[in-house]
């Protein structure tokens, strides 16, 4: 943990190749992404959706439960927002924004594992109304780009607007996903543990 | 290498993927605490990151007696129709003729995958689960007896329920939507049952007397 993940990358056009060749910096990540993606709706779609896996003991389902997670997972995401205009320079921040950074977002896929596990275990991928086939579809690339965001880290060089649109679409899929889930399960069974 | 943080960050989430999937497939979905908050493996990410990259453990199928979800058909004479509700070991039907003859009934479901549900005025709905989609049983309401065979739907909800005063008068409305598309439902007001209006089974929107009502998915 010594270098910055999260430094400012250099701009466009980096005159000599790295040490891995100048596409492959982006296709490799890209590639991943689209696998990532596809192999979870690949899976949410053949694997027989149970109906129900595990649940937390205080909670009244597992739909309170994958609820809260996707709000912790939420809140975290709004801190990356944060944190990110505070590493780019466009909001006043402290000197460990960067850690915070790279922390609350671990923090937030940590968070946002379970709940990915326990749809594509126990629903799957469905598509029988708007809101559940926009988060079945978001929930995948979600996936896939948070991947490719991972796998674009470890690149230098990188043009300076990549990972602000990497990372934003990260953001907004969450959003979206939290928007059609655990918002929609609040609204329509109240806010319930 | 430079910079593993990230990859170690993902394999950390494949790694609690993969025990979470593992504790769904051995546990079943018995509601204990053996589930695991991920913020120990967070913490450990960036030392230790176990080069293991076992296979996703098969998934088994479920053990609990009724698999949640929401089981709708119609009776075996085809007068009514009939739906339940299983969430945790709880369930919840309704039984309904679409035009006088309604029962809301609750009860507990057993080990063995039956369950024995009662309503107001003595009613009474026994089942029994048949594999993993379907419940197979009699319901008891009013004066009549109606045998059913009911399967799992793959939609979250076909069951909904909607109480509400509209021009002073009490509004109890139940439907269950099929899946067909067709809907089976009544609607009270101050008691007096009547035939209901359609719901939009997207948004559970419903018209009654000229206001807009919208029905909840219902859960035991």
């Amino acid at each position: 943990m010594t270098v910055d993940p999260n430094a400012a990358t250099q701009s466009w056009p980096s005159p000599e190749p790295g040490r891995r060749s100048g596409p492959a910096r982006y296709l490799i990540p890209a590639l991943v992404a689209a696998a990532v993606a596809v192999a979870l709706g690949a899976y949410g779609k053949v694997h027989d959706p149970t109906g129900t896996a595990f649940n937390l003991a205080g909670f009244s389902s597992t739909g309170a439960v994958k609820s809260w997670l996707a709000t912790v997972a939420f809140f975290f995401a709004i801190v990356q927002l944060v944190s990110a205009l505070m590493v780019y320079g466009k909001l006043p921040g402290p000197s460990w924004s960067a850690t915070l950074h790279r922390w609350s977002g671990r923090v937030a896929f940590l968070v946002a594992v379970p709940v990915a596990v326990h749809c594509l275990y126990a629903l799957g991928f469905q598509s029988y109304e708007s809101r559940v086939l926009w988060h079945s579809l978001l929930g995948c690339f979600f996936f896939g780009v948070f991947s490719a965001k991972m796998l674009l880290l470890r690149s230098e060089r990188l043009p300076g607007w990549l990972l602000p649109i990497v990372g934003g679409l990260v953001f907004t899929a969450l959003t979206i996903l939290w928007l059609t889930s655990a918002l929609w399960f609040f609204r329509t069974f109240g806010v319930t543990t | 290498m430079k910079r593993s943080g990230p990859l170690l960050t993902l394999l950390a989430g494949l790694l609690v993927g993969l025990f979470m999937l593992s504790l769904n497939a051995t546990t079943g979905e018995k509601p204990t605490a053996s589930y695991v908050k991920p913020s120990p493996s967070t913490k450990a990410s960036p030392g230790t990151a176990p080069a293991r990259t076992s296979a996703p453990p098969s998934p088994s199928p479920s053990r609990t007696p009724v698999p949640e979800g929401v089981y709708t058909g119609r009776t075996d004479d085809d007068s009514s129709a009939v739906a339940i509700t299983v969430r945790d070991d709880k369930a919840i039907a309704y039984v309904c003729d679409g035009h006088n003859i309604e029962s809301w009934l609750q009860g507990d479901v057993k080990d063995d995958g039956s369950l024995r549900l009662t309503g107001k005025g003595g009613a009474s709905l026994d089942g029994k689960v048949k594999g993993t989609k379907e419940i197979r049983g009699t319901a008891n309401v009013g004066s009549g007896s109606y045998a059913f065979t009911i399967d799992k739907t793959k939609k979250s909800s076909g069951l909904y329920r909607a109480n509400s005063t509209v021009a002073g008068a009490k509004i109890e409305g139940g439907w269950i939507v099929l899946p067909d598309g067709e809907q089976v439902g009544i609607l009270k007001r101050d008691g007096k049952p009547s035939p209901a209006p359609r719901i939009d089974p997207e948004t559970g929107a419903v018209t009654v007397d000229g206001q807009q009502l919208t029905a909840r998915p219902v859960t035991p």
